[in-house]
């Protein structure tokens, strides 16, 4: 019985070893394969320096391998190593990776606590001499600047305001509300024709993505969330409240789906595609994915509207999600400014655009499909404002303030859940 | 019988992976609650007992997470215990069927807890989901819920998932449990004219108390280590209503960047989970008999 199970053993064992071996046999192999191919290349980049760009949007791998091509073929003194992490694991562990320089020459940041983070710990590079930060709209760059300085440049540009099915709202004679009372006689028509008005993801980012256009007009001072911080504002404050009495209004009303808070974006977005609900409450990123699931959809944005036609003051939200950046403990400042410089080149920009989807903050971009055309006059004619949420720069304070929405969708008063939140922005501020 | 120095050797290496991979963060953790490190700089001040005494008295969030912590564990421990007690007393005996059975019931163990976060998510969304879909095909459709957005039910809801997800392993741990017990016992019960309820009382509970005690400390560590079950499900949500400790700790740290509050929490975190297996341990050792 034991030579058996010795002589099995020794079988597998061999067995494995064998595999293991072809495995290197061909990992060598297709090197070797890779070597002779590329020998003249591999001579010019060992002379080259490397540099890595760390970022968190995996949908954008394909369309940057091929920019970094082209950047590699224009630049053959440089390459870059490209790493991407997913959002969760880029948003807790960017910060260690930046810390000893050999990581992230080129890096992006969110606005918000993370931009905020990597400013205290002195991980940004001075971009304001450098010339390609003319080419980037002049609008977009504040939220990149610190201290008189530009740390980090707004390169992808959103709207997180809920998108519309244009074609709906032709087909049943609906014009676009512009104020208060023409948005509920909008939802009450769609409401009659067993439409959802609007498709709330609640179970993720829902509640982030729609508190900032409805509270856009409420609260229209954009330093309120810097004022709750320092206790010179505060949750249970009118801005606040009525802003989420417009939610309990727009939950008990039924102008979001029934049971909201356990919907998720993806059955959401389904809902708008199945033309079962007319909006969809998350932004401009998810046009390219509604009409990849139902290609008939014709968009726009719809923000909605909580005051009176005369107290509109903004018409929507924009922010960038990502910004470019130096690290400043790279020694190789110089390669990795070069990188940033030919992605703000708009012929590279609007490849950028094309590809993903979506709009940017540099100049010149020329957008080609439908979806980005229709909506590419909100950047410069509409007057929107950046997004609330990312001006709060203390984490516990934005869920506090979330939670609040989520209480009241949940069923709680709105004074009462404004007084819960703000007991624990006083927590942590304080 | 002289034991030759050279054996000590042989321990260096656990000892030094146990220093590295827990003496050393452990001691780090204590160190850090000590301090208001942001987790990124290199510099950091030391606010003594500051940390402590905010997540005592000045964290609502911090109590709420503690509170759903003890629900969600009790949920978990009772049920996963009396279920896969039922079910290792059910499939006891080794036949065919039984082990494919046992088999099957193992098998989430081995999925991942994103996996599994995955399947219960589309399982208890409100509109596509397939419970509410069954509970309103078999007329049940009152007991249709919003089985993660509603706070005073989320929480249960993940503790059911918990359960599914890590019943068949405890069911393996009693079935063996079980195999243990010598059969005469069983026979002299019988001969006695003990009722099958006094068996269990008598016999087989007692003698699975040693099985019964790892269940139990096991199924509480694991209850407060469910942050991936979590996280992939609510993400602590809605209103912190699913908040439990280590998501909350991840939050501090990873998103607030307070790695000194977070590392005072996981020390009180750690001390908890100490003091629970502990009574645990001694009122299940004072219970266990021998024959």
């Amino acid at each position: 019985m034991m030579k058996k199970m010795v002589s099995w053993s020794a079988g597998l064992f061999s067995f494995i070893l064998l595999l293991t071996a072809c495995a290197d046999d061909t990992s060598q192999q297709n090197q070797e394969e890779d070597e002779n191919q590329g020998s003249e290349s591999s001579a010019a980049e060992e002379d080259a320096t490397q540099i890595s760009f760390i970022h968190w949007r995996g949908e954008d791998e394909e369309v940057f391998d091929d920019i970094i091509d082209q950047f590699e073929e224009e630049h053959p003194d440089i390459t870059v190593q490209m790493n991407i992490y997913p959002s969760e694991q880029y948003q807790s562990n960017a910060q260690q990776m930046l810390r000893d320089g050999s990581t992230g020459d080129v890096f992006t940041s969110f606005p918000g606590t993370q931009f905020e983070t990597i400013n205290n710990a002195g991980f940004f590079t001075d971009l304001s001499d450098e010339e390609f930060v003319n080419n980037f709209a002049d609008t977009s760059l504040e939220v990149g600047q610190s201290g008189g300085s530009q740390l980090a440049l707004p390169y992808q540009l959103v709207f997180n305001m809920p998108v519309y099915n244009k074609g709906m709202f032709e087909e049943l004679g609906l014009d676009v509300p512009t104020s208060w009372s023409e948005y509920q006689e909008m939802a009450e028509t769609l409401k009659e024709n067993d439409i959802t008005p609007i498709a709330f993801p609640g179970a993720d980012i829902g509640p982030n993505q729609t508190m900032n256009s409805m509270m856009m007009n409420n609260a229209k001072d954009e330093d309120v969330f810097a004022k709750l911080e320092s206790g010179e504002e505060t949750l249970t404050n009118e801005w606040w409240t009525k802003t989420l009495e417009d939610f309990q209004y727009f939950n008990d009303n039924g102008y979001f789906q029934e049971d909201a808070l356990g919907t998720n974006q993806d059955s959401a977005m389904q809902m708008v595609a199945d033309e079962k609900a007319a909006m969809l409450a998350t932004g401009s990123y998810h046009m390219a994915s509604l009409q990849d699931l139902n290609p008939e959809l014709e968009l726009g944005f719809l923000p909605p509207i909580t005051v009176p036609e005369d107290e509109v003051e903004y018409e929507g939200i924009h922010t960038a999600t990502f910004m470019l950046a130096v690290n400043d403990n790279s020694e190789k400042k110089e390669e990795a400014k070069t990188f940033i410089e030919f992605l703000s080149q708009p012929d590279i920009a609007s490849q950028y655009a094309n590809e993903t989807g979506q709009h940017l903050t540099v100049n010149d971009v020329e957008y080609e499909s439908d979806a980005l055309q229709n909506t590419s006059h909100w950047i410069d004619e509409k007057d929107t404002r950046f997004q609330p949420r990312y001006l709060i720069t203390e984490a516990s304070v934005e869920d506090a303030v979330l939670g609040s929405i989520e209480n009241v969708l949940g069923g709680t008063d709105p004074e009462e859940a404004a007084e819960e939140a703000q007991q624990i922005v006083e927590e942590n501020t304080n | 019988m002289r034991i030759s120095k050279t054996i000590y050797f042989f321990f260096i290496p656990g000892l030094i992976l146990y220093a590295l991979f827990f003496l050393y963060p452990t001691i780090s953790a204590i160190f850090y609650s000590f301090t208001n490190w942001d987790g990124i700089s290199e510099n950091f001040n030391f606010v003594g007992l500051e940390n402590y005494e905010k997540a005592v008295t000045g964290d609502s969030v911090f109590v709420k997470s503690v509170g759903n912590n003890l629900e969600f564990m009790l949920f978990v421990v009772i049920f996963q215990t009396i279920i896969a007690l039922i079910f290792a007393i059910l499939l006891v005996k080794n036949t065919k069927v039984n082990y494919l059975l046992r088999a099957l019931f193992f098998f989430p163990t081995i999925l991942s807890s994103v996996s599994v976060a995955f399947i219960w998510t589309f399982v208890y969304d409100p509109s596509l989901g397939i419970l509410n879909q069954l509970l309103s095909l078999i007329g049940l459709e009152f007991l249709t819920q919003n089985w993660l957005g509603n706070g005073n039910i989320a929480i249960y809801s993940l503790a059911f998932t918990q359960v599914w997800f890590h019943a068949g392993q405890m069911l393996i741990i009693f079935v063996a449990g079980l195999h243990a017990i010598p059969f005469d016992l069983y026979e002299a019960a019988k001969i006695e004219g003990a009722t099958k309820w006094q068996t269990f009382k008598k016999v087989t509970w007692p003698l699975l108390a040693p099985s019964a005690t790892i269940v139990i400390a096991y199924t509480t560590i694991q209850s407060f280590q469910a942050f991936d079950l979590v996280f992939a499900m609510t993400g602590g949500g809605p209103n912190n209503t699913t908040e439990i400790i280590s998501t909350y700790i991840y939050e501090i740290a990873f998103r607030g960047y307070d790695f000194g509050y977070a590392s005072a929490i996981s020390v009180l975190f750690m001390a908890m989970i100490a003091l629970i297996t502990f009574i645990q341990f001694k009122v299940l050792r004072s219970n266990r008999v021998s024959y």
